[in-house]
């Protein structure tokens, strides 16, 4: 058994007082391959971000090859020889793979760079690891699973001896990632150790030589290679008495309304394949999957903000291709992903947040808005989704992300809605407001409207859906619409395991 | 072919176009001794546009340069007329001037943080009143034959029966565009100006300061300017508060029409160079014509739009057949 070359021992971290790591120990053999894995919220990127420098403990010790070594910086984390592999690629489209490997420690002779020994280098890196890269490509040129190969690269040209992965294989083709697999074994073969985050159990059961799973905050469990079984990880991620507890498991149902929304085999250039499902009125239908599994993407075909390039969407009777303001006038309201992002106009107040897709039913004065029935509209929404602060002139940016969440959903409450969809609507917001918005939620849909919940939160899922479909790789997998149903059964099917 | 080479041929399409246009109305447009007119013409917006060249690849803007050549002028013939110190000092002067001109804007924009387009534009006004400020006359003249020189023929000969005038601002553009093209394609300064460009945050995960990337831009651009006021003042052996009003917008003309794309990372001097003389082309043939040079800006101004239209559809284009060519390749691995 090889050397441990990096040690976390009793790894304690707080955010305003909620425990999010409880004496976490975590340990990395040289040349091993060891997977982290955990539910959302068990602690994982913050037990990255502390390694790496980004967050500072509370309490605990890190060894780096047996001393003990304090990382305050990404700086500190490079120097010892440990290189992150960024989710949202760090590499520089305007330059050549060879300038991106060598970026700020180009080779220079009297201040001009040596390209040729610089191109050299990169070439017998690039030997060496087995990559399938041409040193003078131009970095904006390359797909999104090359440009992640140079990221490796670029850690490795710096000496790294731990390469930390998060989710690398979240937005590659099967392909690419076959590539990834087999570039991360010949860093094994070459000593170089990895930390594979994913939540995708067939890629961690394929490459890991260990394990550990955090679940809470808590080590749950450190498995060697042959103790690896599906089942097991999963029921040790989400924890078998909570799994079978009451709250957790819930029965699904055969929809009864009228069909509203029909999908039919629609696909597009990349993220999803040929996905045919019915909505029907008055259900909450929840879409469960592993992050890249395509859904959010379906969700923005539908409404109208990217475009499909086959299939068809029909909605209400009719045949739709749509444009967000024709979705927003036929019914549908869309609650976006990423909030701050997409989801409202921070620097608006309450009012006119929720009054931005509502013009259409506010009156006008002559050429202006009709400030009071706007106002009227927006005391509404308030009262309805109970927004604290209650002024409507408050600032959305300034507001709580539960609050702020209110005022998304609230808008569309404003109007004659037929079906809403919400992607993520209660991530990162506190327990009391996620439960006033599944509320809401339930309220829509004994009125009639048909919901669409986008969760990865099983929980959640399971909890609000009415009924369930899985997504995985592009394409629906499971049908979850009669009996009961529990974290592990929806996480079995996302992963890819039979029922 | 490299994409920045197939850019660089478009824009020496246009500017073919662009002769043959012109040449068609007037046969004079083609002859030796306006090409070189055209050449001469566009040597300090050209020598200005390597500078903004560098700003424009890190996604900035600089809209004072034409300010700081009037400034620049300003110092030297001010300073001249009371101390009669010797030329060359005055030069020093000049660039010094320039190049602190260059670190205003620099500190302005990457360390208060303060918009390019907004910081500026006020360094613009800043500096042309600085220049109204320390003038006494709204001109001076310089016409000592040492300064004079340089405004002038470094050499001339006969060639095929036509005269041919080598003019020394013409030397310094090709020196300055050749030693621009050095800077950002073989050093790290260079390399981290398309960086900061291209990926900012990357940037600064490998080690790059971006904000002193981004003062050197500035820097650079002041001190070019520098060198294209103390052209323009011996060309014009005179000086005067409004010198080179219009040298805030050409420059950046050219390097947008020679390549550089305004939101960073792309584009290189031999391109601006390019586009330098495209714009002094069309200066000559809208004279040629006989417009009134009130027009001139109507036109330069719609053609910035096309060109700057034609671009974003360009890397569209490219970027969506790059994106069908994966899907094609992942397609055929799937069956």
């Amino acid at each position: 058994m090889s050397e441990i070359i990096l040690e976390a021992k009793g790894i304690c971290k707080s955010f305003s007082g909620v425990k999010v790591l409880k004496s976490v120990n975590f340990s990395v053999r040289k040349g091993e391959v060891h997977a982290l894995m955990g539910e959302n919220g068990a602690g994982k990127s913050t037990l990255i971000k502390i390694l790496t420098g980004a967050y500072t403990k509370d309490s605990g010790t890190i060894e780096w090859k047996g001393k003990p070594v304090e990382i305050n910086s990404l700086g500190d984390c490079q120097k010892l020889g440990m290189s992150c592999i960024y989710q949202e690629l760090s590499v520089i489209p305007a330059l050549t793979v060879s300038q991106n490997v060598f970026l700020g420690r180009e080779p220079r002779t009297l201040g001009i760079i040596d390209h040729a020994k610089m191109r050299t280098m990169t070439r017998e890196l690039i030997e060496r690891y087995g990559f399938p890269l041409d040193p003078d490509a131009r970095v904006s040129d390359l797909g999104i699973g090359v440009r992640q190969m140079v990221e490796i690269l670029k850690g490795l040209s710096c000496k790294a001896e731990v390469l930390i992965m998060d989710e690398p294989t979240a937005s590659l083709s099967g392909k690419e990632a076959e590539t990834l697999f087999s570039i991360i074994e010949r860093l094994r073969e070459q000593g170089v150790s990895v930390i594979y985050i994913s939540h995708r159990l067939e890629e961690v059961y394929r490459l890991a030589d260990r394990l550990t799973i955090l679940r809470d905050g808590e080590n749950e469990a450190v498995l060697d290679h042959d103790q690896i079984d599906p089942r097991k990880v999963i029921s040790l991620m989400i924890g078998k008495e909570i799994d079978e507890s009451a709250g957790t498991v819930n029965t699904m149902h055969t929809p009864t309304g009228d069909v509203l929304l029909h999908v039919e085999r629609l696909s597009n250039l990349s993220s999803f394949h040929d996905v045919s499902f019915d909505i029907h009125r008055g259900e909450i239908v929840g879409f469960g999957g592993l992050i890249g599994a395509g859904r959010t993407e379906i969700m923005r075909a539908i409404f109208g903000i990217d475009s499909f390039t086959s299939g068809s969407i029909t909605f209400d009777g009719k045949p739709f291709r749509s444009t967000p303001k024709k979705s927003i006038r036929a019914g549908i309201g869309f609650v976006p992903e990423d909030r701050r992002g997409q989801g409202f106009i921070p620097l608006l107040s309450t009012t006119r947040n929720v009054a931005l897709t509502n013009y259409d039913i506010i009156g006008k004065k002559g050429l202006a808005i009709d400030e009071k029935e706007e106002l009227a509209m927006s005391r509404r929404a308030i009262e309805k989704m109970d927004v604290r602060p209650s002024d409507p002139g408050k600032q959305v940016g300034l507001m709580s992300g539960g609050n702020q969440q209110k005022v998304v959903v609230g808008k569309w409450l404003m109007r004659d809605l037929k079906l809403l969809i919400v992607d993520e609507p209660t991530a990162g917001i506190d327990v009391g407001a996620k439960d006033e918005i599944y509320g809401i939620l339930e309220d829509l849909a004994h009125q009639g409207v048909a919901v669409i919940l986008v969760s990865s939160d099983l929980q959640e899922l399971i909890r609000v859906s009415h009924r369930i479909l899985v997504m995985r790789k592009g394409s629906i997998v499971r049908e979850f619409n009669n009996g009961s149903v529990t974290q592990s059964m929806v996480l079995e099917a996302a992963s890819g395991l039979q029922a | 072919m490299k994409q920045s080479t197939l850019r660089k041929l478009i824009t020496l399409a246009m500017l073919a176009v662009l002769c043959i246009f012109f040449t068609a109305k007037n046969a004079v447009f083609m002859s030796a001794g306006n090409l070189i007119a055209i050449l001469r013409d566009a040597s300090v917006a050209g020598i200005v546009g390597v500078g903004l060249t560098c700003v424009i690849l890190t996604a900035g803007i600089d809209l004072s340069t034409g300010s700081v050549i009037a400034l620049v002028g300003m110092t030297m013939a001010n300073v001249y007329e009371y101390t009669l110190w010797p030329i060359w000092v005055m030069i020093l002067l000049g660039l010094l001037v320039g190049a602190l001109c260059g670190l205003i804007n620099g500190f302005v924009v990457a360390r208060l943080h303060i918009p390019e387009f907004i910081g500026t534009l006020a360094t613009m006004g800043i500096f042309r009143s600085l220049t109204y400020v320390i003038a006494v006359d709204e001109s001076y003249q310089m016409r000592t034959a040492e300064f004079v020189k340089w405004g002038g023929k470094a050499a001339s000969f006969q060639l095929g029966g036509q005269n041919v005038d080598i003019y020394w601002v013409v030397i310094a553009l090709l020196v300055i565009t050749l030693l621009g093209q050095l800077l950002l394609k073989k050093t790290r300064l260079g390399t981290n100006l398309y960086a900061v460009g291209s990926n900012p945050k990357a940037a600064q995960l490998s080690g790059i300061n971006t904000e002193n990337t981004r003062i050197m831009a500035f820097v650079i651009t002041g001190l070019l300017a520098a060198v294209g006021g103390v052209f323009q003042t011996a060309r014009l052996q005179s000086t005067q508060v409004l010198l080179a009003d219009s040298f805030n917008f050409d420059p950046i003309a050219a390097a947008v029409i020679g390549g550089c794309a305004l939101d960073g990372g792309e584009g290189d001097c031999i391109g601006t160079l390019l586009g330098a003389i495209f714009m002094a082309a069309l200066n000559s043939g809208i004279m040629k014509l006989g417009l009134s040079s009130a027009w001139q800006n109507v036109i330069k101004g719609i053609i910035i739009i096309l060109v700057v239209l034609f671009d974003a559809w360009y890397r569209r284009f490219m970027s969506t057949r790059a994106m069908k060519r994966k899907a094609q390749q992942s397609g055929t691995e799937v069956a």
